[in-house]
């Protein structure tokens, strides 16, 4: 809690100190004399310099702390009794944590309760430290930058600067979150294939990952054979949603661009697009509440026994309805881009409209069009949520519609979210499965935009 | 010669080629028409199924109650403040980093290979499934920073790190589309560059930023895959006093609800869906509203 008191502190400190600055420099003006810049640069020069040492120092110190706290808590008499297995500790110092800063009441853990005033005692000693520095920081640098508002003192060039630096920080976020997915990634994905083979994981076709808890159990290993997951997402996401999706939305491309008139463009596009506004998760109760019983149902009627009520022609018929604005928009753009004069030329020569467009803007448009595809592939078998509730979780390989099969994202929400253990392979298959899910959209993506560009240099 | 006695466009037969080549332009144009048709019936099959089943499960006591065992006194308030609460902290983060991000790509940025680093992930980012960020969310920031679980503000970061990409797109669009001659002349009376960029160039992109902040904060409410790998899938019963408590958001309480075997539950999910889709349409609508506001055409 002190902590926070801290961080107001170091505001209100800043913003005296930019106000006293601010005075200052308004009287430094009163004799008459121009100031290089104006009182209220002084005024954000003292309050930015005031603040912004402080806080990094509370930033890191925050993380310092709490290897302080537990280092105290473990070298205490309560703490040291504490259960040498990594885990059982992990928890109960997590628990002590909450019972500490009031969150719950009381832990599941004997032990939580014993060590928590420790733990509440340590916590307070080093928030005090680290909030009592980070005041006196804000108080050396604020008299600091103070000695600095002079007449010829260059105040702005100093705000900017320091404006400079926090745009080129906030742009780096971006590439530090890249670097972070990768990382983490592929972090816990070594330590998955340290336990299993990579070749297992990327050709084997058998996937059941439950792995038992006593090593004499029936099936204790688990099988992590992707192949499945793998063909279950092409399979609802390349093709059964593509079907839908390619079809329907480039034909209300064509419609809206060539046909409709403007006016009635102007309703049907931004209703078209509260298709691709509806989350994912109300499509996944629609799937598995509304159309997979209707899928089943025409599957029995036409002879299917084996129709299952978690197919994948029911999860890829709704994702490739979810992503028909996608391919809409997509293929919108690049028609638009062919130029008026092709148009003109075919027409010119008697073709008719839909001739013209059959036969010289859908060529000319294609590879727009394929990019567009390959973008919504990507975004297809990324998707989560209307999988997880309306496909299967049996890794079958089969080509057909009505049959169960599972995805990579549902395998990832089942590993994730099921009683875990953190270190067993079934968790850390996830990261695995997601390392490999994020490569495969990151060059079909890559593979689009590529072409996309080519494409528009082409007639521009 | 026969293409000369081809284009005698009095011959019967050529009558019934062209009457043949209209009848394809009228398939075909019906085919379009079919197309869209059919998109937008779907639509109105989901949201009218949504409202048939949901409707009657819309009460005063469902939207003040929270979370509970029995279907009959399930509530939203506890995951609707979460939801809230959540996104505010996206917005709080999302939104400064974007704004500055894109005010530096577009505006400052020297064309070097660092920059072009920043535009690929960017660009790669924004297209990433959403899932990934939520293991991103779950190593970083539950099991390397140990932040609590399940809360708003972990949620928050993740969506954060999901929604800015978006902004930072929507906003260099917009930066982009105010002309040079703004720029030339607030330097032409003595503005220094950053001074031309906050004083001028940003209030009047700041319309369209904000259109795009909204349509992205819309997309982060609605999202649920990453808030699962958080952790974001407890039995809560009590809505989250602050961005650090034990909280649940709307679409994963849709997502619990919905697997749920008691039948009554079935309505709950619907009506929990139509609170949802009528905050996404309020923000959608306020989106538009101000594109259609602020706009201008230079």
């Amino acid at each position: 809690m002190t902590l926070q008191l801290a961080l107001v502190a170091i505001l209100v400190i800043a913003a005296t100190a930019g106000l006293f600055a601010r005075k200052r420099a308004t009287g430094l003006r009163g004799g008459g004399i121009r100031l290089n810049s104006l009182p209220n640069y002084h005024a954000l020069f003292v309050g930015l310099w005031t603040a912004l040492p402080a806080l990094l120092f509370l930033a890191i110190w925050a993380p310092v702390q709490s290897g302080l706290v537990e280092q105290a808590v473990l070298a205490s008499p309560a703490g040291q009794q504490l259960p040498d297995f990594q885990m059982v500790r992990d928890t109960i110092l997590s628990e002590a944590r909450d019972i500490a800063t009031g969150r719950i009441a009381a832990g599941f853990n004997p032990e939580s309760n014993a060590i928590a005033p420790v733990y509440s005692a340590a916590y307070g000693k080093y928030s005090m430290v680290g909030s009592a520095l980070a005041v006196l920081i804000a108080l050396g640098s604020a008299l600091l930058a103070m000695r600095l508002v002079k007449v010829d003192f260059r105040a702005r060039s100093g705000v900017e600067r320091l404006m400079m630096g926090l745009l080129v920080g906030a742009s780096l976020i971006a590439i530090l979150t890249t670097l972070g997915i990768v990382l983490s990634l592929l972090f816990e994905s070594l330590r998955f294939f340290k336990q299993v083979s990579p070749t297992e994981f990327l050709f084997g076709t058998s996937w059941s990952p439950q792995t038992a808890i006593r090593a004499d159990q029936a099936g204790s290993s688990g099988a992590f054979g992707s192949v499945p997951l793998f063909w279950g997402t092409a399979f609802i996401g390349a093709i059964i949603a593509m079907i839908v999706a390619i079809p329907l939305g480039l034909m209300s491309a064509i419609f809206l661009t060539q046909y409709a008139p403007a006016r009635a463009r102007a309703w049907l596009k931004p209703i078209l697009e509260i298709l691709a506004g509806v989350p994912t998760v109300v499509y996944g109760y629609f799937a598995a509440l509304t159309v997979a019983p209707l899928v089943r149902d025409f599957g029995l009627a036409i002879g299917i026994e084996s129709a299952s009520s978690e197919s994948a022609l029911a999860a890829g018929l709704v994702m490739g309805i979810m992503i028909i604005p996608f391919v809409s928009s997509m293929a919108d753009d690049s028609i638009a881009a062919v130029p008026q004069a092709m148009r003109d030329g075919s027409l010119a020569l008697g073709a008719t409209k839909s001739e013209t467009i059959k036969k010289v803007v859908l060529p000319a448009a294609l590879p727009g069009v394929v990019g567009g595809v390959l973008l919504a592939v990507s975004r297809a078998i990324g998707e989560t949520m209307i999988v997880v509730m309306a496909a299967g979780l049996a890794a079958n390989m089969t080509a057909n519609p009505f049959a169960s099969v599972t995805t990579v994202t549902t395998q990832i929400v089942q590993l994730l979210t099921g009683d875990q253990e953190f270190d067993s392979a079934k968790t850390l298959a996830a990261f695995a499965l997601g390392l490999a899910l994020f490569v495969i959209t990151l060059i079909l993506n890559l593979i689009a935009l590529r072409v996309v560009r080519k494409y528009r240099e082409a007639y521009e | 010669m026969s293409s000369r006695a081809a284009s005698r466009w009095t011959d019967g037969s050529m009558g019934k080629r062209v009457a043949k080549r209209y009848a394809a332009e009228r398939r075909f144009r019906l085919f379009g028409l079919a197309a869209v048709g059919l998109s937008l019936a779907f639509l109105a099959f989901l949201l009218i199924t949504m409202l048939m089943k949901g409707i009657g499960g819309l009460s005063l006591e469902f939207l003040s109650n929270s979370d509970a065992t029995e279907a009959a006194n399930a509530g939203v308030w506890g995951a609707l403040k979460g939801s809230l609460l959540t996104i505010l902290v996206t917005m709080a983060i999302a939104f400064p980093i974007g704004v500055l991000s894109a005010l530096y790509l577009e505006e400052f940025a020297p064309r070097n290979r660092w920059t072009d680093l920043i535009e690929v992930s960017i660009n790669n980012l924004a297209a990433v499934p959403s899932i990934i960020f939520g293991l991103l969310g779950l190593a970083v920031f539950l099991n390397f920073m140990h932040l609590p679980r399940s809360a708003p503000l972990v949620g928050g970061l993740t969506l954060a790190l999901m929604t800015m990409p978006v902004i930072v797109i929507a906003g260099r669009n917009a930066i982009k589309s105010v002309p040079p001659s703004i720029r030339d002349a607030a330097l032409g009376v003595g503005a220094s560059k950053m001074q031309v960029v906050f004083h001028h160039v940003l209030p009047l992109a700041l319309p369209g930023i904000l259109t795009g902040t909204i349509i992205g904060m819309a997309r982060a409410l609605g999202e649920t895959a990453p808030l699962l790998m958080i952790g974001m899938r407890a039995f809560i019963a009590t809505p989250p006093r602050g961005i650090t408590d034990p909280s649940s958001v709307l679409p994963v309480q849709i997502f619990l609800w919905s697997d749920e075997v008691d039948r009554a539950f079935v309505e709950k999910t619907s009506a929990a869906i139509i609170v949802l889709l009528i905050f996404m349409l309020l923000m959608n609508g306020l989106a538009i509203y101000l594109r259609n506001k602020f706009e201008r055409r230079w």
